[in-house]
């Protein structure tokens, strides 16, 4: 197995007494894509921050390329890439401005996947010289994204790259991802509310909720094994399971569990009688997981 | 005569329960027993495929690889993936790939709990039916 690329252990961290994060464990293997689900307010922001040393946490550590995240060298620093959520730096610098300020910063800056980005991404013409402060959201979320991709980062990390994005712009940012970054072998981490674009690109999901990683697996076999079982409460209650996620009565007194089954289980279940056993969406997932 | 298929032989659909690599098996399915995709014909490269349908390669790969093992598909040094002449499949092979309907079956019987010569006698039956 290769050595993780991140590794965080532990970590806490609350804001005025409300606890954000309460023990986040995680540890991902280089080359990895991995989309990162949980409600609004769940704490994917902090956690990305925290993961990259940007926030100081409570308690716990973050580990990135085998150094202290809070502590890295040049090197490690130069490795990495970060779209934030939102970008409210250089305002005053026009976009060919603050990419040249940057570019001082790197010791490797790919000026020519830069300038195919600029030119294709909607800064051939004035935008390049008009003030970063008076472009739009979506402007403003394309240069961050050039931006963290211009120095070939080993790991990219994107919290809601697309939030702002047309569908012709979070298209263009998904080719750039199969093409410029995931084709290097580079190691994603990236937010979304946008499923669909996660499904086409992450390999595995972690979904944070309670300030915790509670599920975190490949895509393909959650999409498979996960399983919402419904019946009676008397059917249901003879049922257990090696892999159970959640079980829930609703008000009129049907309940409904949701658990991970492989293929013989869940043919066998589908066989019995009084049960209805299905397989869910991303979407459906996101709800169930996240109730 | 050897065809080049585009890309544009397939589509996926997020939002649906289905994995996006197991889609595209089953479409390779579909596009074979419509005679879209003949022995010989070369598909779309994983990277061409990747970027028209907007996917992680891996994925393409993974189905690629699946259905490479299955024997749908052959791969060719410097051409890249062909789907597979069709071979006539050694009757050990033919019983595994009929063994999972007939687990499913079998399960089904015992649930209902009928006699196992009743069940047989059945299967037997239905052997003799013309489609």
């Amino acid at each position: 197995m290769k050595p993780s690329i991140v590794n965080i252990a532990n970590l806490h961290k609350s804001f005025g007494g409300q606890q954000v994060l309460q023990g986040v464990s995680w540890d991902i293997a280089p080359g990895k894509v991995i989309g990162l689900l949980g409600r609004n307010g769940a704490g994917k922001s902090t956690l990305l921050e925290c993961l990259l040393g940007l926030r100081e946490a409570d308690a716990g550590a973050s580990t990135l390329f085998g150094q202290p995240a809070t502590q890295l060298g040049d090197q490690a620093r130069a490795w990495i890439g970060y779209v934030p959520q939102k970008s409210e730096l250089f305002e005053w610098l026009t976009p060919v401005q603050m990419l040249d300020y940057f570019k001082a910063l790197y010791p490797h800056w790919n000026a020519d996947k830069v300038a195919g980005l600029l030119e294709r991404w909607g800064f051939a013409g004035e935008a390049r010289h008009k003030q970063i402060g008076r472009l739009s959201g979506g402007e403003k979320q394309r240069l961050s994204i050039i931006r963290a991709l211009a120095h070939d980062p080993r790991l990219l990390v994107l919290d809601e790259p697309v939030a702002s994005l047309d569908p012709v712009g979070r298209r263009d940012f998904l080719h750039e991802l199969v093409d410029g970054v995931i084709e290097r072998d580079t190691t994603v981490i990236f937010s979304t509310h946008i499923l669909s674009d996660l499904e086409r690109v992450a390999l595995d999901v972690a979904f944070l909720q309670g300030g915790k990683i509670t599920l975190q697996a490949p895509l393909d076999e959650l999409l498979e094994s996960t399983h919402r079982i419904t019946g009676s409460a008397a059917a249901l209650a003879r049922l257990q399971f090696r892999d159970e996620i959640r079980r829930q009565q609703d008000r009129s007194g049907g309940v409904s569990i949701l658990a991970r089954l492989n293929g013989q289980e869940a043919a066998a279940l589908r066989a019995g009688p009084d049960l209805r056993v299905e397989t869910l969406s991303l979407e459906d997932l996101f709800v169930e997981v996240t109730k | 005569m050897m065809t080049s298929h585009a890309a544009t032989l397939y589509s996926i659909a997020t939002g649906s329960s289905e994995p996006i690599y197991r889609q595209l098996i089953e479409q390779t399915r579909r596009l074979l027993a419509a005679r879209v995709l003949a022995p010989g014909d070369v598909l779309p490269s994983v990277r061409e495929l990747a970027l028209a349908l907007a996917v992680n390669p891996m994925t393409v790969s993974k189905a690629y690889n699946m259905m490479e093992t299955e024997g749908l598909l052959s791969r060719s040094r410097g051409i890249g993936m062909l789907v597979a002449e069709r071979r006539a499949h050694s009757a050990s092979e033919r019983e595994a790939l009929l063994r999972p309907t007939l687990e499913r079956a079998a399960e089904e019987a015992r649930q209902l709990e009928l006699d196992p010569d009743a069940v047989l006698a059945l299967f037997n039956k239905i052997l003799k039916e013309e489609p």
